[in-house]
């Protein structure tokens, strides 16, 4: 399994799209004609074409459909719960937590993440908040890593999903104390970097422009949330496309072959995990449903996909610095891997 | 004050993705991606989407407004293309394409397994009848009972003719997650049921060791449901 060539391509490609240079300069009205008329071609190829007819088109639109319209809520859930802080929360009350120290921070911003009932992508903006409010990037990330997996509508769906299983408490317990691990671990990692290495330079978000003191609170707080979907928006679209894509073309059925094999099959349900991008409110099922594989490899699935999945990499490579989704990625894979490695030595 | 341009694009971009979740909402599409358990999302998008669209459309006016730079109107339209796909797509659900792609239903879910001992069958039971021993020695109970159920024709090479699987998906959260599930059917009358097409079939229902087999008594075409997948 190569954990770096995917995120590494995305972040190229996301790169291309955001990188400050050429793309700053105004577009002129010959522009916005051409991308109407982009659309409008589009949406007519769409309706008369009938590209349904082919039965791969139809499945990646249906799954990139499905992906989006649940994963943009949570993204609006996140991006009011970031306007709010923004908004009314004063200034500095973030740097107070980030002057704890880190042995205490961290597992502190893990156990706020249970209280944070969403899933990874509405996370990811309130812990971009977080950072721009004064809160350590360490304690940041391990709430943007922790709240998805330790929240209490994950862990339900974990209990209803094993319930009733033999490995029901290894799964459930491992993937709590295991997610809670790695989300430490990789704030520590993260937290040694400067507050201004950690978030991208040179974002350009288009309701950045402006928001002025003077304008009213309601006003700031409406511009504040679509400046939040706009900005993440983007990159959700390019990494469910992406997801979409692996969806419709990989067989899930085929994993099935390693399930046998110790080591390899920990790998391949990461790698699955990583490829899917399902929300983590509901990947135990799924989990569930590969009963080939041992309690250690569907823990491994359970604990990856909410912290590094091909959505979640093109969400990271847009809102952070180069060289996080690699952090996060090594970091996460290595404790995640030396983690239910145990779990197969004990439990099988 | 002057129209601010870059937050008018905006305004567009949200007003467009507003459009969509009410679209969505009101024409009854939202079975054909999301759960019933996950539906509420639906709404919630769309209201906070028509509100954050019209306030940003309200303060579309200030004292020096910045110019669309080409990255923002790049942004803005890789935004609204996942909005055209889906408003110009015609409603469709996973079909044949699918299954061999998806793993079969597993454990899980929150149906009690006392409900395949009393009342009606669904399919979410022979899944579960088909997952677990104590669902199946339940439903072993019930052999040769009449059951009524819904799905699409799925046929596989080599089948003898007379035959084919009866086959829904079943989601928790949306699509994405979808498992499969499937149930033979024999003894059906010949030309009554094409691949893909959704059919109601009826007739006897026998457990045979981990495969379910309903003896068909009659088939008929019917339109895709509102809800074509199930929840587990």
């Amino acid at each position: 399994m190569n954990l770096r060539r995917k995120p590494a391509a995305i972040e190229g490609a996301i790169e291309g799209a955001t990188r400050p240079g050429p793309g700053t300069r105004p577009a002129g009205a010959n522009a916005l004609v051409v991308a109407t008329v982009l659309l409008l071609s589009l949406a007519f190829m769409l309706r008369f074409g009938q590209p349904e007819r082919i039965s791969w088109i139809q499945n990646f639109f249906i799954v990139f459909g499905a992906i989006l319209l649940e994963a943009i809520p949570f993204v609006l859930i996140g991006a009011v719960a970031s306007a709010l802080i923004e908004v009314f929360v004063p200034p500095g009350a973030f740097e107070r937590i980030g002057r704890l120290p880190t042995v205490l921070q961290l597992p502190c911003a893990a156990i706020a993440g249970m209280a944070f009932p969403i899933c990874e992508c509405g996370s990811v903006p309130v812990a971009r908040r977080l950072l721009r409010r004064g809160l350590a990037p360490g304690a940041a990330v391990t709430f943007m890593l922790a709240a998805p997996i330790l929240n209490p509508i994950v862990i339900a769906s974990t209990i209803v999903a094993y319930h009733g299983r033999p490995d029901f408490w290894v799964v459930v317990l491992g993937r709590f104390t295991l997610g809670f691990m790695v989300a430490v671990a990789v704030g520590w990692v993260i937290g040694a970097r400067r507050p201004e290495d950690v978030l991208r330079k040179g974002t350009t978000d288009l309701d950045a422009d402006d928001h002025p003191p003077e304008e009213s609170r309601w006003s700031q707080f409406a511009g504040h949330i679509a400046g939040d979907f706009i900005f993440m928006g983007r990159f959700l679209v390019v990494g469910v496309a992406v997801a979409a894509a692996i969806q419709t073309a990989l067989p899930q059925t085929l994993v099935a072959k390693v399930a046998d094999l110790p080591i390899l099959s920990i790998l391949v349900m990461m790698a699955l995990a990583f490829v899917l991008s399902l929300c983590s409110e509901s990947d135990a099922f799924v989990a569930a449903s590969f009963t080939q594989f041992g309690p250690a490899a569907q823990l491994a699935f359970l604990v990856t996909g909410p912290m590094i999945d091909i959505k979640l990499s093109a969400l990271y490579a847009g809102t952070y610095s180069k060289g996080f989704l690699r952090a996060v990625l090594i970091t996460a894979a290595a404790i995640i891997l030396a983690g239910t490695l145990w779990v197969a030595v004990i439990w099988g | 004050m002057r129209w601010n341009r870059r937050r008018l694009l905006g305004g567009v971009v949200l007003t467009a993705w507003a459009s969509l979740f009410w679209f969505v909402l009101l024409t009854g599409r939202t079975g054909l991606y999301l759960s019933t358990r996950t539906a509420w999302l639906i709404p919630t998008g769309a209201v906070i989407l028509a509100f954050a669209a019209a306030g940003r459309l309200a303060s579309c006016r200030s004292a020096e407004p910045p110019p669309i730079r080409r990255i923002d109107l790049r942004g803005a339209v890789l935004l609204v293309v996942p909005v055209v796909v889906l408003l110009a797509l015609p409603a469709s659900s996973l079909g044949t394409f699918a299954l061999g792609r998806r793993p079969v239903f597993g454990v899980g879910g929150t149906a009690p397994t006392g409900g395949i001992s009393t009342g009606t069958l669904s399919m979410v039971d022979i899944a579960r009848a088909q997952a677990t021993k104590q669902d199946l020695a339940a439903l072993q109970q019930r052999a040769g009972e009449t059951v009524v159920m819904d799905g699409f024709v799925a046929t596989q090479p080599g089948e003898p003719s007379g035959e084919f699987f009866l086959s829904r998906f079943i989601i928790t959260c949306c699509v994405a997650d979808a498992t499969e599930t499937q149930v033979r059917v024999v003894d059906v009358p010949a030309g009554s049921a094409q691949a893909n097409a959704w059919v109601q079939v009826t007739g006897r229902i026998y457990p045979l060791g981990s495969q379910v087999i309903i003896d068909a008594t009659g088939v008929k075409p019917i339109p895709r449901p509102e809800n074509p997948y199930l929840t587990g």
